[in-house]
């Protein structure tokens, strides 16, 4: 029998179709994984299998979860097929788990109230589920304490504790960097063992890893669905070989050019302390004028840091000597998050036209360099809120443009972007950059997106 | 924690020092005849005489250079020695103590009959957020909170004491005196905190981990008592900190409307006869019990949340 | 009027009601002019007529006038209060959160001293030291409410100073006042707007509080809070006349409470 059978499934918000007339099913020992981006309406599809669908939405069609509609059902009968039958696994652990709560009593009472466990069981199966996730040491920790990946793990825990064995896992590896998906991914497949699992991700990486039945979906369609290899290498709809395409591993890869640089910055004997924790010690490198250089290392390495002591933000000892001196606007930072680095109120031309009067430039045609960088000039007559992630993270490289930097700085420009949108701004990056003369330092925690566009990566452990 | 120890105790030397300078310039600016006025309120208008001004003058110290009085005045204030009352003649000591007792029971009632609506009542309005009960007790809360203390007094001596005549109106003698004050208080404090309380539940109930507590498999009612609970309950003890402005305003108001013989109404009546040195007591007083309870809340709120200690080491 | 258009329906009432007993207080004075201190004692709880429309008291003043007066003085304190709070508590506020350092230190030593204390304790303390006097009512009020200014603004401040936009217009060279403009006002206008009123109703409240232990203005000024402690005893004889003046200082406090919008 099938665990998870769904027949046309139409979800209709006051916006619009959200879902539109799916069906799939997963049946015992089966992995069925569906990759797309944000808006496809993936997560949506988790919550009506769970039987939590959030009122005012319109939904036709079936879903059945071991024969049992899920549509129609009260909400106290659905809830008690969580954590016996179903469970799913959140898509932001960090805010998934109960803040004034140690991890290990988090499991633990999944064991005493979910299993009817004594406390005594309860407690040794705890012991024993923390080992095999790799979190013993850290069962005293509350939440805040956990980095995103032990989170997720902690969030794993909980549900492998239910026993329950259909497992939804909504973007699982979202947010971690690319050395801890892949513990996440291993922790995922050792499940596989009995029951079923049904996992939701915009990340090509994941799905390939994971194999199985995959589907496509693209704003609420399924565009293409098979076995995960042949999806992986050799997609049919135009729609997954974007994605496909996409993922930093897989672009063309670039010749590296053999041209040396005359070195911009020197840096000797950098040490970097922030509160009671020392970030880096003793560093020295050196970076070519007009060079893409990429900044390699893992969330809280320090790489954001040196890169802000470069431009003169942090305080540090040693020394920074750069060999043609620079004005302030000439050494610039693109941020991670986009939205935070614009003014909220004022209209995007408005603020562009004030760079313009504040450093009296002969006023640059705005709309064409729009239009160069693939934005609709329509763009900048709206606020910041307004626009979308990449386009804004665009707008940023226009208004940085605007000053003709010597050096700029990204810092992880398209960590929070959609993969085909990430694409566009890191090749736009790089293709400025170069145009203008200006050196870049792009860091990253993706060593394959680094790869493919710099002409030297340093890694941040080895320096 | 220490810190935090460190930093009441500076904030209550720092009370100290404002609440005595104050009083000191008050002493200065006291007009020469305002001595004589006490000195008749002491020995009666037939009995004054400018000698007996004088020895006013002289007690309060007016005779000597500033700075030299106001040296002494500190020292006098550290060691403790508050002098004795103006009108009454007897020791400041003694009148505080005799008047905390009925702050106490009077602060400490309040905050436990306001603890008992607040709850409840903000944890079932937070539950059902925006329905029916939940608008009323916030238009409640809204007119509660839109009147200065005294007038929600007056508005339940009225109902209460003169038209129903269940409790008596003003005065101390016995637990039905102490009703109409307790309540007031209470009242006045449990609709702002109603409404804090039901915010931070609202605020539990729809966040992610509460869901998740759910779809882990607990029971509705054990994920709100093992999750949400202890997520409200601090906020709430944070809150408190805020409250106690309230809570000492408040004591003064009503102490004063209802004849209460605590420390505010000591320190309203010390104001309104210029008693300055029971001015001065009353208000140590006050701002010593403020501090000590925003420390113990301070205390209370970094041995209960696990975040803090961290942040620490 | 495009200020009143972005006011939500709760700021609107606010507004209105305010607005209501502003016109109350400034048509009495423009066009009756009544005095209403002139007593009138054949005429003590005298019922409404044309010439007293709400009244006469225990000593047959008019209540029209006195009420219209008391709103006068409760408009006019508290407009004053806020607004010298405001400038300074912005400004100090945001010039400790930039600077940082020492001068930072010296405010915040300076606002823990303040906040020693419960407001209305320094209120009256201050309220002692020259009896009666408006002057000294309005320090000690605007003293408790530029603390809550500072404290705010500096928060605030602090978090904006600390923000990639405003991080990233420095590195494209704008100046402190542009930086001002554009990253930090706007965060703080919501909030200033708000403790503006809530700061107008704790004035109002902590005015007529230290009225009604009589050591608030005196006697025969028309001030609410005094007036409600003079009309308590002839409760029994003419109720009407005591819920007058509680009835404006509920709707005052009200329409300010109303006005600051949602609650923090």
């Amino acid at each position: 029998m099938k665990r998870i059978e769904v027949t046309n499934l139409t979800i209709h918000s006051s916006e619009g179709v959200i879902i539109n007339n799916l069906s799939l099913s997963v049946s015992e020992n089966e992995s069925l994984t569906i990759l797309g981006e944000t808006g496809s309406g993936k997560s949506l599809l988790a919550l009506a299998i769970l039987g939590n669908l959030p009122p005012m939405l319109t939904v036709s069609g079936s879903v059945k979860v071991d024969g049992k509609e899920m549509l129609e059902m009260p909400a106290s009968e659905a809830a008690s097929l969580w954590g016996t039958t179903l469970v799913m696994l959140p898509q932001e652990p960090w805010r998934a788990l109960s803040p004034l709560m140690k991890i290990k009593h988090q499991i633990a009472e999944v064991f005493r109230y979910v299993k009817r466990a004594t406390p005594a069981t309860a407690s040794e199966d705890t012991h024993q589920l923390l080992a095999k996730v790799g979190l013993e040491q850290h069962a005293q920790k509350v939440p805040a304490q956990l980095s995103g990946g032990m989170a997720q793990r902690t969030a794993i825990a909980c549900s492998a504790a239910t026993g329950a064995d259909i497992v939804l896992a909504d973007e699982p590896t979202k947010g971690l960097d690319t050395a801890r998906k892949d513990d996440i991914i291993a922790l995922l497949k050792a499940r596989k063992t009995k029951g079923c699992l049904l996992t939701i991700t915009h990340d090509v990486q994941v799905a390939k890893a994971l194999g199985g039945k995959t589907l496509v979906m693209q704003r609420g369609v399924v565009v293409e669905s098979g076995d995960a290899e042949k999806i992986c290498s050799q997609p049919d709809s135009a729609y997954a070989r974007a994605l496909i395409n996409a993922a930093p591993e897989n672009w063309p890869l670039r010749e590296k050019s053999a041209t040396t640089f005359s070195p911009l910055i020197t840096v000797k004997n950098l040490t970097l302390t922030r509160g009671n924790q020392t970030l880096l010690e003793q560093v020295s490198l050196e970076i070519g004028a007009g060079e893409v250089v990429g900044l390699y290392g893992d969330s809280g390495s320090g790489k954001s840091s040196l890169a802000d002591a470069l431009l003169g933000l942090l305080p540090v000892s040693g020394e920074i000597l750069f060999h043609q001196p620079l004005a302030r606007h000439e050494k610039l930072k693109l941020y991670q998050d986009p939205p935070s680095a614009f003014c909220e109120e004022a209209t995007l031309r408005t603020l562009l036209h004030d760079i313009i009067k504040l450093h009296k430039l002969s006023p640059p045609p705005l709309d064409k360099l729009a239009l160069e960088l693939g934005l609709s000039p329509g763009l900048l007559d709206r606020t910041a809120t307004e626009v979308s992630g990449g386009e804004l993270q665009r707008i940023a490289l226009l208004r940085a443009m605007l000053l003709k930097p010597k050096f700029l700085v990204a810092d992880e420009p398209t960590s929070r972007l959609d993969p085909i949108t990430a694409e566009k701004v890191t090749r736009l990056l790089a293709t400025k950059a170069r145009a203008m003369n200006c050196t870049l330092l792009f860091i990253s925690h993706d060593i394959h997106q680094l790869n493919n566009i710099c002409d030297r990566v340093m890694d941040i452990t080895s320096l | 924690m220490k810190r935090i120890l460190l930093n009441r105790l500076l904030q209550a030397i720092l009370m100290m020092w404002s609440v005595g300078t104050l009083t000191f310039i008050l002493v200065r600016l006291l007009p020469g005849d305002m001595a004589y006025k006490i000195a008749a309120g002491r020995y009666g208008d037939d009995a004054v005489s400018t000698a007996a001004a004088n020895a006013v003058s002289a007690e309060l110290g007016l005779d000597k250079p500033a700075f030299q009085q106001y040296l002494h005045w500190l020292w006098d204030l550290l060691s403790l020695d508050l002098g004795n009352s103006l009108v009454s003649g007897a020791p400041i000591i003694v009148e505080l103590q005799n008047q905390l007792s009925f702050t106490l029971v009077l602060a400490g009632c309040a905050i436990v009959v306001a603890a008992l609506i607040a709850f409840p009542l903000g944890m079932f309005c937070g539950v059902k957020a925006d329905s029916g009960w939940d608008r009323a007790s916030l238009t409640m809360s809204t007119f509660v909170r839109s009147q200065p203390v005294f007038c929600l007094g007056l508005l339940l001596i009225f109902l209460f004491a003169m038209e129903l005549k269940w409790f008596p109106v003003a005065g101390y003698g016995g637990v039905p005196y102490a009703i109409l004050p307790v309540l007031t208080l209470a009242i006045s404090l449990a609709a702002v905190s109603s409404r804090v309380v039901r915010n931070s539940t609202r605020t539990a109930v729809k966040s992610a981990w509460f869901e998740f507590s759910r779809i882990k498999g607990l029971s509705s009612r054990r994920a709100f008592v093992r999750h949400a609970l202890p997520n409200i309950l601090l906020p709430a003890l944070a809150f408190m900190g805020i409250q106690l402005i309230g809570l000492i305003e408040g004591v003064i108001m009503i102490e004063s409307l209802f004849a209460w013989p605590g420390i505010g109404h000591g320190l309203s009546h010390a104001v309104f006869a210029r008693d300055i040195p029971m001015l001065q007591g009353t208000a140590l007083v006050m701002g010593f019990l403020f501090v000590l309870i925003n420390a113990l809340v301070d205390v209370s709120y970094y041995l209960l949340d696990p975040r803090q200690q961290e942040v620490q080491s | 009027m495009t200020f009143f258009a972005k006011l939500s329906t709760q700021q609107r009432t606010g507004a209105v009601i305010l607005g209501c007993l502003a016109l109350f207080a400034v048509a009495e004075m423009l066009l009756f002019s009544i005095d209403g201190n002139q007593q009138f004692l054949a005429q003590a709880f005298a019922s409404p007529d044309w010439q007293a429309p709400l009244g006469r008291d225990q000593f047959g003043r008019n209540m029209f006038a006195r009420l219209a007066g008391g709103l006068r003085i409760s408009f006019t304190l508290s407009l004053i209060c806020v607004v010298t709070s405001a400038l300074l508590g912005v400004l100090a506020g945001v010039a400790a959160a930039w600077r940082g350092g020492w001068f930072d230190n010296l405010l915040n030593f300076f606002a823990n001293t303040i906040l020693a204390l419960p407001g209305l304790v320094l209120i009256l303390v201050f309220a002692a030291v020259v009896p009666g006097s408006f002057v000294m009512i309005y320090l000690a009020i605007s003293l408790v409410i530029w603390v809550e200014y500072f404290r705010l603004v500096r928060a605030i401040a602090l978090n904006q100073v600390a923000s990639p936009a405003l991080q990233s217009s420095m590195l494209m060279g704008f100046g402190k006042f542009y930086l001002f403009r554009r990253h930090i006002w706007p965060a703080l206008k919501a909030d200033v707007f708000s403790l503006a009123a809530f700061g107008a109703a704790t004035s109002v409240v902590a005015m007529s509080s230290v009225g009604f232990v009589y050591v608030g203005l005196k006697p025969p000024t028309p001030e609410l809070g005094l007036m409600i402690v003079e009309l308590f005893p002839y409760y029994h004889e003419a109720p009407w006349l005591l819920l007058e003046p509680i009835s404006l200082l509920f709707l005052i406090v009200l329409g300010f409470h109303l006005l600051a919008g949602k609650s923090r």
